[in-house]
């Protein structure tokens, strides 16, 4: 299409929760390439809904490792636009615009290789963190993984059936410990620990599942401030940073909308060349740029994939989400065009 | 070549010399994966150990994250070793020259007097050097090279060739370790290891139990690989006969003795398992370590199995000649048979008329295929 999309057919739909559903597309023999993925990237996929252009990532739920087809899970945000129209209008047959994987949050199996996993997930932050264990599992047979999953109930858990499979398929390479905030009397599902996945149960975790191959790797995919969490928690152990891979979860994460935009001007450097862009009330620097006709990069509009980011040069912006950037990205002033909301008057945006 | 089989592969030297020793303590046991201890060692952040492998001292410490860390215990100021043999440190490691201290990931993180002393000093840019260390079979490894890579790259493809024991569900049997200091080279002790040939000769009275006829062992990449099955009268009534109670499965009761490179030896049977760990100290001196793990049942269990099995063993074990309890080969204990066989023929390489004899077909082919390892880790140079 030229636009980095492509046109890929749903093979079949299987609702994995009352909230969730998962989604497996036919890749064509000529785009098996582009679509090749690691565990743990995502997909960006384009809708037009009422007439407007959206686009959404979504972690891919399945190994590459396994020859599984391609597959995402795709959870209702409460109000959430996209994420309610692909559970509601979304199934077998239906084209869909899907551009090719992309992400860094990922893990590339080495067959001899050998370590510990510790998985920390909450919600539909599993989506990634499963593909990752079947990778594992189907691809590192060395390697044991330990999942701690928090969830708000029994009934919410995605993969719940699947999880309990492995496990009892793998002798002792997958553990699942379940650990839920508001678990339900009626339920006789047993979890592992009542509350959050903070500090005094990821010690109580790793203390009950101690590393026996000692190249040990953590995970975490949540909501942004459990990754934040997790990872202090983790550093408070001594485990260096280099260790510690996180991500929040794209689509889901509910957007900070805290702060409103105000009208601006802001001047753009792209492509060598210079431009003045108003910036409407509300509107993302991002959108402004493109309606202005020039074409600047962007590819999830969620704030994920980091596709879009500039350089902000001067002014001041609010950032509604933010998984893309590092603490020192936004420390050097780097911003994702896409979810910068002017709060100054005038601004100076540079691409690199 | 006759029945000669390309022999000698090795010169008389390699047994004897300096050189050689000094070449192989660089080449071959400063570069490969060490045995360090077993997993039960270290079980609490904090605790550590240090070993000599080769020409590196490594220590191993467990942070709060329970995971092991292992460095050189070389500090980075005028080199003094850090750490003693085994103990307990938090969350720092202090030199016990100037105090010197780093933190459990190697980095320094004071230096006494900086101000005055070290102006200059950067301390972000001073790290211990990093080694590997890693679980496997329930012993503890460690590796000079802190990018040595998964620990199954080195031992993966013999593990299935190993016994189906869970070693880390063994307990130690404290009271039988050993130690032996034998006065050959490193490469003659692990040469009668992995010589089947001599195993109905020698041990003729001590090892009876095994079936030496159906021996199969090969090299798998640098290990050697050697099972054996009982002997026909044992495995008949093997719950019975067996002098301590089972750690495997009755079915597959047999005997895998394998020696990993470079001179681990284990000697995993139906009921114990121990390791073999051959230290060379010295062209002719080289130290032979023993620790044996057995079930994890009650002491009764073993008095009960041992009187059981007594009537079967008292008529089988036995020296294979007669004498007083100081000839090794009056003994009944198989290790000083092979003790003793070795350090005779260590003597023999010093005689002006030694040459290598034949070797034989099968049997001996494992000799054959050590000393051309040998030959190509320590290479000419
Ligand atoms: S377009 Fe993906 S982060 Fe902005
Ligand atoms: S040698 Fe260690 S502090 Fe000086
Ligand atoms: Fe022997």
């Amino acid at each position: 299409m030229g636009d980095g999309f492509h046109q890929l057919r749903v093979l079949d739909t299987c609702a994995v929760t009352e909230q969730a559903t998962s989604f497996r597309f036919a890749v064509p023999t000529g785009l098996s390439g582009a679509f090749r993925w690691l565990a743990g990237q995502h997909l960006t996929l384009r809708f037009w809904i009422d007439g407007v252009e959206v686009r959404r990532s979504y972690s891919i739920s399945e190994t590459p490792s396994s020859g599984d087809p391609l597959r995402i899970t795709v959870k209702r945000v409460e109000g959430g636009l996209v994420s309610n129209h692909i559970n509601d209008r979304i199934t077998a047959g239906d084209i869909v615009d899907v551009m090719p994987p992309f992400g860094g949050f990922c893990l590339e199996p080495e067959p001899k290789g050998r370590r510990t996993y510790y998985f920390f997930g909450a919600g539909s932050g599993i989506t990634p963190l499963y593909a990752m264990i079947r990778t594992i599992l189907v691809a590192e047979p060395y390697s044991v993984a330990y999942l701690a999953y928090g969830n708000a109930n029994a009934d919410s858990i995605i993969f719940r059936e699947p999880l309990v499979d492995l496990e009892n398929q793998t002798e002792g390479r997958l553990v699942v410990r379940h650990v839920l905030t508001s678990p339900s009397w009626m339920s006789s599902f047993s979890y592992w620990r009542r509350g959050r996945i903070d500090a005094e149960a990821i010690a109580a975790f790793i203390d009950e599942h101690p590393p026996y191959a000692q190249d040990a790797q953590y995970y975490v995919c949540g909501p942004g401030g459990m990754n934040t969490t997790v990872r202090a928690a983790l550093q408070g152990l001594g485990v260096p940073d280099t260790r510690i891979h996180t991500e929040s979860y794209g689509a889901s994460e509910p957007p900070d909308d805290s702060v409103n935009g105000i009208t601006a001007t802001t001047s753009v450097r792209l492509n060598g060349a210079s431009l003045v862009v108003p910036i409407s009330a509300g509107q993302a620097v991002l959108d402004a740029v493109r309606a202005s006709g020039a074409n600047p990069p962007y590819s999830c509009e969620s704030g994920v994939c980091g596709a879009c980011r500039a350089h902000l040069r001067n002014g001041k912006v609010h950032l509604r989400a933010r998984m893309a950037l590092t603490d020192s990205d936004v420390e050097r002033g780097i911003i994702l065009t896409c979810q910068a909301l002017p709060t100054t008057p005038q601004l100076a945006v540079e691409y690199d | 070549m006759g029945t000669n089989r390309g022999m000698p592969i090795l010169p008389v030297s390699a047994y004897t010399s300096q050189e050689w020793f000094d070449r192989e303590q660089e080449r071959i046991f400063s570069r490969t994966w060490a045995f360090a201890g077993f997993a039960e060692d270290i079980t609490e952040p904090g605790q550590y150990i240090s070993v000599q492998a080769g020409l590196n001292n490594i220590f191993v410490v467990m942070g709060r994250d329970r995971r092991l860390r292992a460095f050189h215990n070389i500090c980075r100021h005028r080199g003094t070793q850090l750490l003693r043999a085994v103990g307990q440190t938090q969350r720092a490691i202090v030199c016990p020259y100037h105090d010197w201290t780093y933190d459990l990931e190697g980095c320094l993180i004071s230096v006494p007097a900086q101000e005055r002393e070290f102006p200059e000093l950067d301390l972000s840019k001073i790290t211990l050097r990093r080694a590997s260390t890693d679980l496997w079979r329930g012993m503890l490894w460690v590796h000079p090279d802190e990018n040595a890579g998964s620990i199954m790259q080195w031992f993966g493809d013999v593990e299935p060739f190993l016994g189906p024991h869970k070693v880390e569900e063994l307990v130690e049997y404290k009271e039988g370790r050993t130690e032996y200091d034998v006065r050959a080279n490193w490469k003659i002790v692990v040469e009668n290891y992995i010589d089947g040939y001599h195993l109905a000769h020698l041990h003729s009275g001590t090892l009876a139990m095994y079936d030496h006829s159906r021996i199969k062992a090969e090299f798998i990449g640098p290990h050697y690989a050697f099972w054996e099955p009982l002997s026909a009268d044992y495995a008949e009534n093997l719950e019975k006969n067996a002098p301590y109670p089972l750690v495997i499965p009755t079915e597959q009761a047999g005997a895998w003795v394998p020696m990993l490179f470079p001179g681990i030896g284990l000697g995993e049977s139906e009921s114990s398992w121990s390791l073999f760990h051959v230290t060379p100290l010295a062209p002719d001196l080289t130290r032979v370590v023993i620790r044996t793990r057995v079930a994890d049942v009650s002491s009764w269990e073993f008095t009960r199995q041992s009187f059981r099995s007594f009537g079967f063993w008292s008529k089988r074990i036995g020296g294979k000649y007669e004498g007083d309890g100081d000839d090794p080969m009056a003994s009944g204990d198989f290790t000083k048979e092979d003790i003793y066989a070795c350090e005779q023929q260590q003597r023999s390489l010093k005689s002006p008329y030694f040459v290598h004899g034949p070797s034989s077909v099968e049997g001996e082919a494992g000799v054959r295929g050590h000393q051309e390892l040998v030959r190509d880790w320590v290479g000419d140079g």
